[in-house]
C-alpha cells in the first residue's frame, strides 16, 4: 500500500493552548476577586463588579474558557495523531477557534452588565446560547470529518470520550436553552419551578460530567501514556470505564435537589446512580495511575508526570466525595454550605487545572521543537499549585462543617443558638485563608505563562508537522463472527448514535414523568402569579445574581423551619420562570422573606429592606452582602412590562388577556403604596426607582401560602 | 405510553419502581459489557492500547 504524506495542523493546537493559559489566568483572577469580596465587601465596586455578577463570570470563565479551550487544545492535538490525519478543515478549525473566543468575550461583557438567564452555569443570554450551539456544531463537524477521513481503522478510547462529550453537551445545551425571548437580550426559561430545577441540575451536573470530566478523561487516556511512554494500564478497563461512566452520569443530576420539593422517586434515582458512579470513576483513576507502573521513579524528576499524578489523584478524591455527598444524610449536612464549594474546587483546581498544566508543559515544547525554558520554574509551579489546592480546600471544608453545625445548633431551651449573621461573620477568616490558597495557585499559573512564553521564544512553531501513513483500505473485510462492538469501534456515526441512546435513556426516564408532573405537582390554590411590579422586581433579583448566595428552598428539617418558616412545597413555584432555588447559602434563605407566618420573625418592613439594599452593614453589622445604592438611583424600566406579561402568559402563567395593556397602571399603584410607606418611615424615594420593585418582590416571597393558612393542597 | 408513566407519577406508592427499572437496565447493560470485554483478544488489546505511542519515535523527550 502506498504511504501518504500529510501534515498535522499544530497552529490550531497552539492557538487553543495560548487561549487556555490566558483565559485560565483571567478566570482565576476573577475567582480571587470574588473570594476577597466575601472578606472585604467594599471590593464590590460599582454595579458591574458586584459579587452576584462576577461569580457567574468566574464560573463561566473557568468552565468554558479555561477548560473549554483546554479540551479543544487536547482534542485537536490528539485526534489528528490518533486518526493519522490532519483536521478535516482548516477553515472550520479557524471558525471554531475565533467563534469560541468571541463567545467568551461576549460572556465577559454581558455578565458584568447584568445580562443573565439566572441559571447556574447556563447564565449566558439567548443570542449567545445560539452562538454556542453553532460553534459546537462546527467543532463536531470538524471532528467527525477528521474521524471519517482517518488513516487508522481503530478508534482509540480517547476518541470515544470526545464523541460522547460532543453529543451529550449538544443535548444538554439545547434542552437547557429552551427559553422564550421577550427582547433581543432577555428571555424566560420555558420551564418553571420544579421542572426547571430538574432540567437545571440534569444540565448542571452533566456539565460537570461531560464538559469537565469525559473530555479530560480522553486527554488522560492519550497524554498520560504519552508522558509516561507506556500504554494505558488496562484497555479493557478503559472500555468498562467509558460505557458505565456515560451511562451512569446522566442520571445523577437530582442529587443536587435532595430534600427539596422534587418528587421523591426522582431523588432516589439520583442517589442510587450517583453512588454507583464511584465504581467507574475509580476504575478510571486506577487505570490512570497504574499506567505509571514501572515508571514511578520518573515521577520524582518528571514535572509533567507530577502534574498528571496530582490531577488523577484529585479526580479520585472528587469522585469519591461526590457519591458520598449524594447520600441523603450527608447532603443534609453539606448542601448549601462551603463544603460543596470545596468539593468542586478539588475537581477544578486539581483535576482540570493540573491536567491542563501537565498537557501544556508536554505539548508546547513539542510543537515548537524546543525544550522547556525552565524545569525549575515548572517545579515551582507544581508546588505552588499543589499547596494552593490544599490552602484552598482545607479551610473551606472546615468552613462547611462549621457553617452546617452552627445552622443546626439549638440551645437547651430549644431556640436556635446562632443568628444567621453570626454564622456569616464567623466564616470570614476561612474565606481569607481560601483567598491565600487561590493566590498561590494563581501565582503558579503566572509562572507557567512566563515559562511557556520563554519556551515559545526559544523555538519555532512547526505549524505543519509532516507525517506519513498508509490510507485505509477501501474494502474492509470483517472477520468472521466479528463482535458487534468491534464493528461500532470502527464506525464513528454508529458510535455516536449508540452513545446518544445510552445518555438519552437516563435523561428520558427522569424527565418525561417530570414534564408530566405539571399536572401532578400538588397545586396550591392561594398561589397566584406575581404582580407586574413583583415580576419586575424578580427580574432584578435575577439580574443581580442574588441566587448565587441566597436559596429559596426550605428543606423539611426542624433546624430550617425554625429559622425560615414552613418548608417549601412544589406547588409554590409553578410561576417561577426561571426557578431561583439557589444552591448555596452565603446569605440566608429567602423563600419566606415576605411571610408573616412563623411568628412574623422573618417579616421586615419596607424601610428595613430599603436601608439594607443601600448599605447592608447598616442593618446587619458585619454583613458581606454587596450594597446596591445604584438601585436607589436607577429608574425601573417599565417599557418591558407588557412584553414580560405576554411572554409569561405564553408560558402558561394565567394573566388575563389584555392585562399587559393595564399592567403598568397596577405597577404604578403598587409602587406608590410602597413609596408612601417608606415616607412614613422618613425615607423619601421616587416610586419609579428599581429598589421599589425589588422590595415588592421581597415582600411577596413565601406569602402566598401563609396568606391562607388553610390553603387547600389539591392533588 | 404517557398514560402508563402518568399513572406512576401520580401514585406515590408505585413510583418507587423507577429506580428499580433503571437499575435493572443498567445491570443488563453492564453484564453485556463485561462479557464483551472479557471476550476481547489479547492481541487486539495490545494493538489498541499502543495507538497513542505510534508516533513516539520522532520526538521522545523534549523536557
Amino acid at each position: 500500500m502506498q504511504v501518504e504524506k500529510f501534515y498535522y495542523d499544530n497552529k490550531i493546537v497552539r492557538n487553543f493552548a495560548f487561549a487556555t493559559a490566558i483565559w485560565g489566568a483571567v478566570g482565576m483572577l476573577v475567582g480571587l476577586w470574588v473570594a476577597l469580596q466575601l472578606v472585604f465587601p467594599s471590593l464590590n465596586i460599582t454595579q458591574y463588579f458586584s459579587f452576584g455578577r462576577l461569580r457567574p463570570l468566574h464560573t463561566n470563565a473557568v468552565i468554558f474558557a479555561f477548560v473549554g479551550n483546554g479540551i479543544f487544545m487536547g482534542v485537536y492535538y490528539s485526534l489528528q495523531r490518533l486518526c493519522k490525519a490532519r483536521m478535516y478543515s482548516d477553515k472550520l478549525s479557524y471558525i471554531h477557534f475565533w467563534g469560541w473566543q468571541l463567545i467568551i468575550v461576549a460572556a465577559a461583557i454581558s455578565l458584568p452588565i447584568g445580562l443573565t438567564n439566572g441559571a447556574e452555569y447556563a447564565e449566558l443570554i439567548w443570542p449567545i446560547d445560539i452562538a454556542i450551539a453553532i460553534i459546537w456544531v462546527v467543532f463536531g463537524w470538524n471532528m467527525f470529518g477528521t474521524i471519517i477521513k482517518r488513516r487508522e481503522r481503530h478508534l482509540y478510547v480517547a476518541i470515544w470520550f470526545y464523541i460522547a462529550t460532543f453529543v451529550t453537551v449538544a443535548v444538554l445545551h439545547i434542552v437547557r436553552s429552551f427559553e422564550l425571548p421577550y427582547s433581543w437580550l432577555h428571555s424566560y426559561s420555558v420551564f418553571a419551578g420544579v421542572q426547571d430545577a430538574l432540567v437545571q441540575w440534569w444540565y448542571g451536573h452533566n456539565a460537570v460530567a461531560f464538559f469537565l470530566t469525559t473530555p479530560y478523561l480522553g486527554l488522560m487516556y492519550y497524554f498520560m501514556p504519552k508522558a509516561a511512554n507506556r500504554p494505558v494500564y488496562s484497555y479493557r478497563l478503559s472500555i468498562i470505564h467509558f460505557w458505565s461512566l456515560i451511562f451512569l452520569y446522566i442520571w445523577a443530576g437530582p442529587h443536587h435537589l435532595l430534600y427539596t420539593a422534587l418528587p421523591n422517586w426522582a431523588q432516589s434515582i439520583g442517589i442510587v446512580f450517583s453512588f454507583m458512579l464511584i465504581f467507574p470513576s475509580w476504575g478510571g483513576m486506577i487505570n490512570g495511575l497504574l499506567t505509571l507502573r514501572g515508571a514511578w521513579d520518573r515521577v520524582r524528576d518528571d514535572v509533567i508526570l507530577k502534574f498528571m499524578v496530582v490531577a488523577v489523584t484529585a479526580y479520585g478524591m472528587a469522585t469519591f466525595e461526590g457519591p458520598m455527598l449524594s447520600l441523603k444524610s450527608v447532603s443534609a449536612v453539606a448542601h448549601y454550605t462551603d463544603w460543596i464549594v470545596a468539593h468542586v474546587h478539588v475537581g477544578a483546581l486539581g483535576w482540570n487545572g493540573m491536567l491542563t498544566f501537565g498537557v501544556l508543559y508536554w505539548l508546547i515544547p513539542r510543537i515548537y521543537k524546543t525544550t522547556l525554558f525552565s524545569k525549575k520554574i515548572a517545579n515551582l509551579h507544581f508546588w505552588l499549585g499543589t499547596l494552593g489546592i490544599l490552602f484552598w480546600a482545607i479551610p473551606m471544608y472546615w468552613a462547611g462543617f462549621t457553617q452546617s453545625s452552627m445552622w443546626k445548633q439549638f440551645t437547651e431551651a430549644g431556640q436556635l443558638k446562632y443568628t444567621f449573621l453570626e454564622t456569616v461573620t464567623y466564616m470570614k477568616p476561612f474565606y481569607a485563608m481560601r483567598s491565600l490558597g487561590g493566590t498561590l495557585y494563581l501565582v503558579g499559573v503566572l509562572f507557567m505563562i512566563w515559562n511557556l512564553y520563554k519556551t515559545v521564544r526559544s523555538g519555532v512553531l512547526v505549524a505543519n508537522e509532516a507525517a506519513e501513513a498508509a490510507p485505509l483500505e477501501k474494502e474492509f473485510v470483517a472477520h468472521k463472527g466479528e463482535h458487534w462492538h468491534r464493528l461500532i469501534e470502527r464506525k464513528p456515526i454508529q458510535f455516536l448514535i449508540l452513545s446518544l441512546v445510552v445518555i438519552l435513556i437516563g435523561g428520558a426516564i427522569e424527565m418525561i414523568p417530570t414534564f408530566l408532573i405539571k399536572e401532578n405537582v400538588p397545586s396550591i390554590s392561594s398561589v397566584k402569579p406575581y404582580t407586574p411590579l413583583e415580576l419586575q422586581g424578580r427580574d432584578l433579583y435575577v439580574r443581580e445574581g442574588c441566587y448565587v448566595c441566597h436559596s429559596q428552598m426550605i428543606r423539611p428539617f426542624r433546624t430550617e423551619t425554625e429559622r425560615y418558616g414552613e418548608y417549601s412545597k412544589a406547588g409554590e413555584f409553578v410561576y417561577d420562570h426561571p426557578f431561583q432555588w439557589g444552591s448555596k447559602r452565603t446569605g440566608p434563605d429567602l423563600a419566606r422573606e415576605g411571610s408573616s407566618a412563623n411568628g412574623g420573625r422573618l417579616k421586615k418592613t419596607n424601610g428595613w429592606h430599603f436601608r439594607h439594599f443601600r448599605e447592608p452593614s447598616s442593618m446587619s453589622e458585619g454583613s458581606v452582602m454587596p450594597a446596591y445604592p445604584f438601585m436607589l438611583e436607577n429608574d425601573l424600566d417599565i417599557s418591558t412590562t407588557a412584553a414580560k406579561i405576554n411572554a409569561m402568559r405564553t408560558l402558561g402563567v394565567p394573566y388575563e388577556k389584555g392585562y399587559e395593556k393595564i399592567a403598568n397602571e397596577d405597577l404604578a399603584d403598587q409602587a406608590k403604596l410602597i413609596a408612601d410607606d417608606l415616607r412614613s418611615d422618613s425615607i423619601r424615594v421616587s416610586p419609579k426607582k428599581e429598589v421599589i420593585a425589588l422590595i415588592a418582590y421581597m415582600q411577596r416571597l413565601g406569602r402566598d401560602i401563609s396568606k391562607n393558612k388553610t390553603a387547600t393542597f389539591n392533588r | 405510553m404517557f398514560k402508563f408513566i402518568k399513572q406512576y407519577a401520580e401514585t406515590i406508592d408505585n413510583v418507587s419502581i423507577y429506580p428499580i427499572i433503571s437499575l435493572f437496565i443498567f445491570l443488563i447493560f453492564f453484564i453485556v459489557l463485561l462479557i464483551y470485554v472479557k471476550k476481547m483478544g489479547k492481541e487486539r488489546i495490545t494493538t489498541l492500547s499502543n495507538l497513542p505511542l505510534e508516533d513516539e519515535e520522532k520526538n521522545n523527550s523534549t523536557l
